[in-house]
């Protein structure tokens, strides 16, 4: 065998090796129900709730209604676009307006157009309108 | 599940007669795994299709006119001459049954829970869900400054095939899209295995698809790699053959599934460009590229729709906004901290190490022989790694949160290759060519 055969025949085999996922090979021994549980829960696993809530503003909102969110977070990257991102997929149908841009700047426009307003974790002063409190935070009607 | 199946068999059935329309003489694993991709795409055609003529998306209408295209395609087929000798199918090994416990392996991952990851739930998915609801493409939606975040002008297969099958379920579910990703790795792996088949031994072409079914099947279910991994693997790997065979069908079906890569995310559309480059760079005479460039023509046709209506709808992309020129200038002084970074994060470093100890062992004129693929491949690193030194965020952040993915959408043709390269060096081939691939 010429050391050109050897070398291939060893680089075949470890490329065949660096192929195989073990995350995969895992797959068969897992426990799904516990998995399911926890990957299920994943994207809101800093806000349990907020999926539930979420789930109630959309109980009580129509297709085409316009939603400002407000949360317990004051900036952009620091957790409100995650919220955002998170309500407007639980939301879809609805438009759902942050109240500041990626800069962080207020968007007092997009308060101005909402018909409700869903606040999780804060609490509006009077005189809004409250449709439903519940799951750890309100939804207001303007 | 079951309404997921039943989907993903409507897509395959739907691609047969297309694959057909466009060789007379597929069959066997290249003819099932084509099916379903040329399936999905087709779909994608016919939701866009509906959604541009203002037509509300119901399973009655969408069946309708999968149907029509079904027929059209059907009879195109049957009219098409069986020209060139007709392929024995490849035949199967018990290796192969390897290759399918691990397509169970990952259907058993695909399945595990409601798709959880971010992008799914704040791109593909979301995007998905609210054209569903709408029953069409939402444009508001795309348009509104408010969700720049969702990238608008990402291309839509693979959101409105998530809209297919919850046409097909009666409703939307998280749950719903994961065992696309199944078939789209699967069709990837059944022509991968086809094609292996035509140059070297049954065990060989075993091996290499059982080898390719970790780089063919996307752990990141919900974005849009699964469906770009098949669609680009497959379409470099039949412009490969094309070369080798200069068969016009294996043309017309590489251009078709490397338009359809187009479709799944813009990196799709910069494959047709790397694979563009990398023709002319391998057919070195004027003649040779006129005779070849014009052959991907589908390619550029199918990204065509997507490119005008992202146009039209003035859908802006993050990676190109602001100043590029400039951000690339000042970020060029910190290019040997970006390679270093871009080195200590590579995803499946053992897999990119033994394919550079392999090209190095492997004969010359193997790697000659191979030179599309590696041109190509390397192109398309390049153009990522360029678009580090040019995006708008943070290089960190954005090599962290994408780098792997990158790398995984171009790895399945290169392990083909260096596959096939090293078997036939381990058997002492020099690696000279078939037929006349230059």
């Amino acid at each position: 065998v010429s050391p050109r055969r050897a070398l291939s025949i060893v680089a075949l085999a470890a490329l065949a090796a660096a192929c195989i996922e073990p995350r995969l090979l895992r797959m068969p021994f897992v426990d799904r129900e516990a998995s399911a549980r926890e990957l299920t829960a994943f994207p809101d696993r800093k806000w349990p709730q907020y999926p539930r809530f979420l789930e109630g503003v959309r109980d009580r909102t129509h297709p085409g209604d316009t939603v400002a969110l407000i949360v317990p977070a004051t900036e952009w990257y620091g957790g409100y676009s995650e919220m955002y991102f998170r309500a407007s997929y639980l939301l879809t149908g609805r438009e759902v307006l942050p109240l500041m841009d990626p800069q962080n700047a207020p968007a007092p426009e997009n308060f101005a157009a909402a018909r409700y307003v869903a606040a999780f974790g804060v609490t509006l002063p009077p005189p809004a309108e409250v449709v439903w409190q519940g799951e750890g935070g309100t939804l207001y009607r303007r | 599940m079951t309404s997921t199946l039943v989907a993903i068999l409507g897509l395959a059935l739907l691609g047969v007669p297309i694959t057909l329309a466009v060789d007379r003489r597929a069959r066997g694993a290249l003819l099932a795994g084509l099916s379903f991709l040329y399936g999905s795409g087709a779909i994608f055609l016919v939701l866009l299709a509906l959604s541009a003529v203002n037509v509300r998306w119901t399973p009655a209408i969408v069946a309708a006119a999968a149907l029509a295209v079904f027929a059209i395609a059907t009879t195109i087929a049957m009219r098409q001459p069986v020209t060139g000798g007709r392929r024995r199918a490849a035949r199967a090994h018990v290796i192969d049954l390897l290759t399918l416990a691990m397509l169970a392996c990952y259907s058993l991952y695909a399945t595990l829970a409601p798709l959880w990851e971010w992008d799914f739930w704040a791109i593909w998915g979301l995007k998905a869900k609210v054209f569903f609801e709408r029953g069409g493409i939402d444009w508001r939606f795309l348009e509104s400054r408010w969700n720049i975040f969702a990238h608008p002008d990402y291309p839509l297969l693979v959101p409105l095939n998530f809209d297919f099958v919850a046409l097909a379920a009666g409703g939307w579910s998280d749950r719903g899209p994961g065992l696309l990703f199944v078939a789209w790795g699967a069709a990837l792996l059944l022509v991968a295995r086809a094609l292996a088949a035509r140059e070297t031994s049954p065990l060989v072409a075993a091996l290499l698809a059982f080898a390719l079914t970790a780089l063919s099947l996307s752990l990141d279910l919900g974005l849009a790699e699964g469906a770009l991994i098949a669609f680009g693997g497959t379409g470099v790997l039949l412009v490969r053959e094309a070369l080798r065979e200069d068969d016009p069908a294996t043309w017309r079906h590489a251009a078709l599934m490397l338009g359809f890569a187009a479709n799944c995310k813009n990196e799709g559309m910069a494959l047709i460009a790397a694979v563009t480059l990398a023709l002319v760079a391998v057919s070195w005479s004027r003649e040779r590229a006129r005779a070849r460039l014009p052959r991907l023509w589908p390619a550029y046709a199918l990204a065509a729709p997507w490119l005008v209506l992202r146009i039209a709808h003035a859908l802006p992309t993050d990676i190109v906004g602001g100043s590029v020129i400039s951000r690339f200038m000042e970020r060029l002084g910190d290019a040997p901290e970006i390679f270093a970074f871009l080195a200590a994060r590579l995803h499946r470093p053992w897999f990119w190490g033994a394919i550079f100890a392999a090209l190095l062992i492997v004969p010359a004129a193997a790697r000659r022989r191979e030179r599309f693929v590696l041109i190509a491949t390397g192109i398309q690193i390049v153009v990522f790694v360029t678009a580090y030194f040019v995006t708008p965020y943070a290089v960190h952040w954005h090599v962290v949160t994408s780098w792997a993915r990158l790398t995984g959408q171009v790895s399945v043709p290169i392990a083909f290759a260096v596959f096939l390269m090293l078997a036939g060096s381990s058997r002492g081939e020099e690696g000279a060519p078939r037929s006349d691939s230059s």
